[in-house]
């Protein structure tokens, strides 16, 4: 078990070489550069030229045949890419071409908001979603499994965009009940520790500021959770369906083994493999899901971040965030992957 | 088990919250006291409070209550790039520099003209190749080191060389270039010398009209020299803020989410009235309406059409409009064969009608343009008429063009290439005829698809058919204007940035007398004459007639279609009162006050 952990951690490495390949190259594939877009309309010929000397980035992006050409080994591996590399190695994210400040930086600060919010609409979205999900399988084609799955199938098909407005008119707006926006209210002191305001409050023992942070995080939690609920619902009845067909359950109901019994212990543990599964890749749907949440909601995470950072060309904050978001995809993944061994005694890894 | 007694207690945590919520704490659940209903175009003019001498006891606060801060929370689409004014360009960044920081000059309230602020006066020598500045004595920066002789000596000197400490190569000080003709050398500032602790001379290669447009920019603020000394290249950053002379002192920066300032005591020009500004991003149009709505800001700029309308029936809310010099406009590419005759080009300009696109897109956030410069400035050509709408007369002079049948195709007349060279458009290709429009929304062109979309249904009344396209997202888009490879007609437009005509039409039209690459190889080397010889010319009296001549080149040449001025709606609660929004630079906070 060990060494399947380190081996997968160790293919970690290679993956993560492969997302900054491809994401420097395709940033680089887009037309328009951070100089053209930092300078607006106001561009120059002698601005542009100057900016992009400032950041390298009229260097050669993969490797200098130019230089190589001209026996200038050094030169050959002077390349946009390869610095970035060297770099990376030293945990160096670089700074960002617009603002100007280091990306660890930002990402530090950016990166907990999201994942808070990611991990909030996560544990809604499990522990609304699994039960649901069996009791739809338990009762089958009963009232209350035809309400959940068609309940469900709404869920799948709402536009977060227009979910999180809604969830804004009805709760922020005509209720009152709670803010529109934001992480926190401004009057409200917080010191930050992880940065993951939940944490901190607690931690500092800020009753204050927890509550604050708690009905902040609630709109974009639900707007968030809709989709990964309702698929998760869906994905638990249909397994545990499944798994109810088989003779092994048959059998425990014939020997007299009570109904909760046979749901919880024989079918769901059974049933869990394809929900697990399900449940690593919403994660990295909701990651995606996260820039649309974050921009209804004003929630600064690097979801909206990096979205702009594309668009205004912004090439570290880009690199730098994706990488991040990769790291943790692949990470879940690889937990998802250990969690079939608990589950499942039949699978062992060597 | 474990599962269902976790799932409780988060209910439970949920919907206590909530109550606490709906209970009264936060603020987002204050309710808007009843208040004087503002008109929709202005709100009324603060009264100063009456000095009470003894106040009736009755009104006086209970002694051990300390009185509430007021605050002002503003929503905006984005966050400020950098609070160093002098290399940044995003007006978001303005917006708060311009209350933190000064210039020696500013904008009179809603015009264009400057006006002394850091500077009691700037006067010229007779050429107008020397500036005696006489600075305002007894200013202090917030962190409490003198303003003076020496600190205007130190950021001009720090915008101009290159080799200076403080210009740091990883930062670009564009703007100086832009408005002062280039950096060491090239620069027209020769230098700044102190005549004594409070004078400063500025010495010119020549003249240059907009002197003191320039210096009223919110770029060209006086930093303190020690908080630049002491944050090197972090100043502005959120870490460091920025340290100014301004009415409001940098509090803190949380970036993406929100930048607030405190009411500076000691400010030379008084006290502000409100004692916290914080601008909140929220960057999208409809969830900062709602915001607003549910209080949880005080006011923001630009909305959607739908939200407008709903804020004008609102009575809890006005709206105030924002004047600044922008001009939105459709430009040809020259280098497509059919437009380099007059006659197309007038047809085109015959068949779009404005008045219409007008009314259904903006209302009254826009007024038709018919030059380039706004006739908010001076500059502006009064007497020039505007091309009809006639789409009869634009298929005739079709007609006389060559195309008795309308115009689908056009003939590339030389190579268009991109930046590495590679041909995109041959000389003599038939192309469909294009129509680009902004793939994003800018404050001259809220809704350039739709706009584009009317457009297109025009011309195609008057036998113009074009194909509506755009050219990736706006970093892409710009770079193929610049690069004059917008291979038709294309949407852009322009916000001023001093108020001066230079900063239009010889912004676009100046320069040599080669085809303009980044103004779709667009060639009058009279015009360009002309505007060069403008922006050396002292004296506002002899410069407006050399400006009013540049627009009638460019009217009768058809060089563009000069399509609206937009103006930028602001939304407030009826709480907030003292607004003022500035033609160009960053509105004014300063006597803005919030109703609790």
């Amino acid at each position: 078990m060990v060494r399947y952990v380190i081996r997968r951690l160790i293919s970690i490495i290679p993956t993560i070489l492969g997302v900054t390949i491809v994401v420097f190259m395709f940033l680089r594939l887009i037309p328009g550069d951070p100089a053209v877009a930092m300078l607006g309309e106001h561009a120059t010929e002698e601005n542009v030229a100057r900016i992009r000397e400032q950041f390298g980035l009229n260097r050669p992006v993969f490797l200098d045949r130019e230089a190589l050409k001209q026996g200038d080994l050094k030169g050959f591996f002077n390349t946009q890419y390869l610095l970035y590399l060297g770099r990376l190695l030293r945990g160096d994210l670089g700074n960002s071409i617009h603002r100007r400040i280091p990306v660890a930086e930002t990402l530090a600060q950016r990166f907990p908001a999201t994942m808070e919010l990611a991990f909030f609409s996560m544990f809604i979205a499990i522990i609304i979603g699994v039960p649901v999900g069996i009791i739809s399988a338990a009762r089958r084609n009963s009232v209350l499994d035809s309400t959940t799955m068609v309940g469900s199938l709404v869920g799948v098909s709402m536009p977060i965009f227009w979910l999180g407005i809604m969830l804004i008119m009805l709760f922020a707006v005509t209720l009152q009940w709670l803010p529109a926006g934001g992480r926190l209210d401004s009057g409200i002191e917080l010191k930050t520790i992880t940065n993951f305001h939940l944490i901190d409050s607690l931690i500092t023992l800020n009753f204050a500021a927890f509550v604050n942070a708690l009905q902040h995080i609630i709109l974009p939690t639900i707007a968030l959770a809709t989709i990964p609920m309702a698929v998760i619902a869906r994905m638990t009845r249909s397994s545990m369906l499944d798994v109810m067909q088989e003779d092994y359950v048959r059998t425990a109901h014939a020997k007299g083994v009570a109904e909760r019994s046979v749901l919880y212990k024989h079918a769901l543990k059974n049933a869990f493999l394809p929900i697990i599964t399900i449940i690593g890749l919403q994660f990295g749907l909701l990651l995606a899901g996260a820039v649309l949440t974050e921009t209804i909601f004003s929630w600064p995470g690097i979801g909206k971040w990096v979205y702009d950072s594309i668009l205004s060309r912004d090439y570290p904050i880009v690199q730098g965030g994706t990488l991040l978001i990769a790291f943790i995809f692949v990470l879940i993944n690889l937990l998802v992957d250990i969690s079939y061994g608990y589950l499942d005694p039949r699978i062992h890894y060597d | 088990m474990k599962g269902k007694s976790l799932f409780i207690l988060l209910a439970a945590i949920t919907i206590l919250s909530m109550v606490l919520a709906a209970c009264g704490g936060g603020a987002a659940t204050t309710e808007a006291p009843p208040v004087e209903q503002p008109t929709e175009e202005a709100a009324p003019p603060v009264e100063e409070p009456a000095p009470t001498e003894e106040p009736a006891p009755t009104e006086a606060p209970p002694p051990t209550e300390a009185p509430q801060a007021s605050v002002f929370i503003f929503g905006r689409g984005g966050d400020s790039v950098s609070l160093d004014p002098a290399i940044v360009t995003d007006g978001e960044s303005f917006r708060v520099t311009g209350q933190i920081l000064e210039s020696l000059y500013t904008f009179a309230p809603g015009t264009t003209n400057p006006i002394p602020n850091l500077a009691e006066e700037c006067m010229p020598n007779e050429s107008a190749t020397e500036w005696t500045c006489t600075l305002r004595q007894g200013v202090k920066f917030h962190d409490g080191t003198d303003f003076n002789a020496d600190a205007v000596i130190f950021n001009f000197e720090r915008w101009r060389f290159t080799d200076n400490p403080y210009h740091f190569p990883e930062q670009v000080f564009e703007y100086y270039e832009a408005m002062f003709g280039g950096f060491d050398d090239a620069s027209i500032i020769t230098s700044v010398e102190k005549l004594d602790e409070y004078t400063v001379k500025f010495t010119l290669s020549a003249p240059l009209a907009p002197f003191l447009a320039n210096l009223a920019m919110d770029i060209f603020a006086i930093s303190s020299p020690a908080a630049i000394e002491k944050y090197g290249a972090d100043y502005g950053t959120p870490a460091a803020g920025a340290v100014g002379t301004g009415p409001f002192v940098f509090k803190e920066w949380v970036e993406g989410d929100h930048i607030s300032v405190t009411a500076n005591e000691e400010w030379w020009g008084g006290r502000a009235k409100v004692d916290e500004i914080i601008w909140r991003v929220i960057a999208d149009e409809s969830a900062r309406y709602l915001a607003l709505k549910a209080g949880d800001i005080d006011g923001l700029e630009q909305a959607t059409v739908e939200d407008l309308a709903d804020a004008e029936n609102n009575p809890d809310l006005y709206i105030l409009r924002k004047d600044q010099p922008t001009t939105a406009y459709l430009a040809f590419n020259y280098k497509i064969q059919e437009f380099q005759d007059p006659k197309v080009r007038e047809a085109i300009a015959h068949a779009i009608n404005k008045q219409g696109i007008m009314e259904n897109f903006f209302g009254e956030n826009a007024d038709l343009a018919t030059t380039l410069i706004p006739s908010s400035m001076w500059g502006y050509n009064d007497t020039i008429e505007d091309w009809t709408y006639d789409p009869e007369l634009s298929k005739q002079l079709l007609t006389e063009a060559g195309f008795p049948d309308g115009l689908s195709e056009v003939t590339i007349a030389e190579d268009i290439v991109d930046a590495d060279n590679n041909v995109l458009f041959k000389a003599g290709d038939k192309i469909p005829l294009r129509l680009y429009y902004l793939p994003i929304s800018r404050f001259y062109f809220p809704t350039p698809k739709e706009v584009g979309e009317a457009m297109a249904a025009d011309l195609a009344n008057a036998g113009i058919n074009v194909e509506m396209t755009t050219e990736g997202d706006w970093a892409t888009y710009l770079a193929a204007r610049r690069e004059g490879r917008l291979a038709g007609l294309y949407q852009l437009g322009w916000g001023g940035d001093n108020g001066d005509p230079d900063n239009f039409t010889g912004y676009f039209f100046g320069g040599g007398a080669e085809p303009i690459q980044r103004e779709g190889w667009y060639q009058n080397p009279t015009l360009a004459e002309l505007l060069n010889q403008a922006l050396v010319t002292p004296g506002q009296e002899n410069r407006d007639p050399m400006y009013k001549e540049a627009e009638q080149i460019l009217h009768d040449d058809i060089a563009r279609i000069w399509l609206f001025h937009t103006r930028v709606p602001l939304i407030f609660s009826a709480k907030v009162q003292g607004y003022q929004p500035q033609m160009v630079d960053a509105d004014n906070y300063q006597d803005v006050t919030v109703t609790p």
